[in-house]
């Protein structure tokens, strides 16, 4: 399915655009249900029982079922379509991007003035782990460019690449989780937020939307995508204060904030800048305030196959820091982080966009969370379910 | 983009070329052919939609093209 986005900042594709978003988004779904379903199938009658002839045991680890996989035909031909469609999300929306870069500096400068800020800082170094990869193999990754363009490419690159599954403005994951902690936890009412990784804010604004009377801050190292996301967030109407800054050295006075949260971001953070990033969470939350992560789940609550089937992007979709932080034990990094042992929580919210309002409520109502080892927790695939992780602070 | 490359520290030996670019297959130039016939299908597929009316699912046409011209790669038939 190809996505057209809900905002004034959306592409303006020319025909033959379109029609090569739309190729992109086809050939990622051939990938990520038929050939993905190729994949598990030959693990389990190929590689699987060929690790174990050699080794004696079957695959236990997310690095094992990856030994089992490799040269394996099925494994080949998924990872080198795969790592090839990657690339041609970019690539699909990339003219279109440079001819609208007037247009964009356009409706910059006519939001200026409208509630809502960006706050650049021209001294500041972009950490190496944004800069010095082209994460999620986007050419120059969020750090480069002129201007805007990296939020730009980032923003209609993902529509394509989301296939309709990350909601109408790529928000379903924030406002899955947004639904999900308002109706779990009815008495919460935070009135300071603030996203510690944030790139465009497609996932921020959902909690502006969920706690309208709070104010709302998102910070990121990478300027493009700052000043995109301020003026796309002016442009719905949403209020928002975005500033260029570390989550491991966070320029706010300890208990700030009622809600700390990031989306689909800690995964690509080394590992001694993710701890620090939990501890500055841990200083700035006031007192009954909340950590929230939306994030991949754990791999030791997963089975090996389903584990590496996540840990794919680690080797070969430039994130390298996404299989040492799977590796970790969320609930033992949030304890490091300053929190206790009994104000931990996890669970698995269903896509609120694909499932629908009432399965979010009945998540959220009830004890019994789905399983996070099911297949489609927090793969991107027909039927995905976000995980979450979180503590309160005392 | 810099030289410098970051990987992950558990990454297999021999899983990325000389170029830094993964390999796959047994022969590496079978992962840029497989690259080649990806652009071509999409450049074809765009001529195709050129010459679709204008009520059709284009969605639909795409993903019945896209099944049709790599369907020698599934493994199980459905």
């Amino acid at each position: 399915m190809t996505l057209e986005l809900q905002h004034a900042m959306k592409a303006t594709p020319t025909a033959d655009e379109a029609a090569r978003g739309r190729f992109v988004s086809g050939i990622r779904s051939f990938i990520l249900n038929d050939l993905a379903a190729d994949l598990g199938h030959a693990y389990q009658t190929r590689a699987a029982p060929k690790f174990r002839a050699a080794n004696g045991h079957d695959p236990k680890t997310s690095g094992d079922a990856h030994k089992a996989l490799r040269g394996d035909p099925a494994f080949n031909i998924y990872s080198s379509m795969r790592v090839q469609a990657q690339k041609m999300v970019w690539a699909s929306v990339s003219a279109g991007v440079e001819r609208d870069a007037k247009r964009l500096a356009e409706l910059e400068a006519q939001t200026a003035g409208q509630p809502g800020s960006v706050q650049l800082k021209p001294d500041f170094i972009p950490p190496r782990n944004a800069s010095a990869v082209d994460v999620h193999l986007m050419p120059g990754s969020y750090t480069g460019g002129e201007g805007m363009a990296a939020g730009a490419v980032y923003d209609r690159g993902l529509a394509v690449f989301s296939m309709g599954l990350m909601g109408s403005n790529l928000d379903d994951i924030g406002l899955s989780m947004a639904a999900y902690i308002k109706r779990r936890y009815p008495e919460f009412a935070p009135t300071a937020m603030l996203d510690t990784g944030c790139t465009i804010g497609h996932n921020s604004l959902p909690w502006k939307h969920a706690y309208p009377e709070a104010k709302l801050t998102a910070i990121d190292v990478a300027a493009p995508g700052l000043r995109y996301g301020s003026t796309r967030a002016k442009l719905q109407g949403v209020e928002a204060d975005f500033v260029q800054m570390a989550s491991d050295e966070l320029d706010f006075p300890d208990a700030s904030f009622d809600l700390v949260f990031s989306s689909m971001f800690l995964h690509e953070l080394p590992k001694k800048v993710r701890a620090k990033t939990i501890a500055e969470a841990y200083r700035v939350l006031r007192p009954g305030g909340l950590m929230l992560h939306m994030e991949l789940p754990p791999n030791g609550q997963m089975a090996p196959f389903e584990a590496f089937y996540l840990d794919w992007d680690s080797y070969y979709n430039n994130e390298p820091y996404y299989k040492g932080y799977r590796d970790e034990d969320p609930k033992a990094v949030c304890e490091s982080g300053g929190f206790g042992a009994d104000d931990y929580f996890q669970f698995v919210v269903p896509s609120i966009g694909i499932y629908g309002d009432e399965a979010v409520t009945q998540a959220a109502t009830s004890d019994a969370a789905h399983a996070v080892g099911a297949e489609t927790t927090g793969r991107l695939a027909e039927g995905v379910m976000w995980f979450g992780f979180g503590a309160w602070k005392r | 983009m810099s030289e410098e490359r970051q990987r992950p520290e558990d990454a297999p030996k021999g899983i990325y070329g000389p170029d830094g670019e993964p390999i796959f297959f047994a022969e590496p130039g079978v992962d840029r052919m497989m690259a080649v016939i990806m652009n071509l299908a999409s450049e074809l597929w765009v001529e195709r939609e050129r010459y679709l009316p204008l009520d059709s699912d284009r969605d639909a046409e795409a993903k019945a093209f896209i099944d049709r011209v790599f369907a020698p790669l599934r493994e199980r038939k459905e």
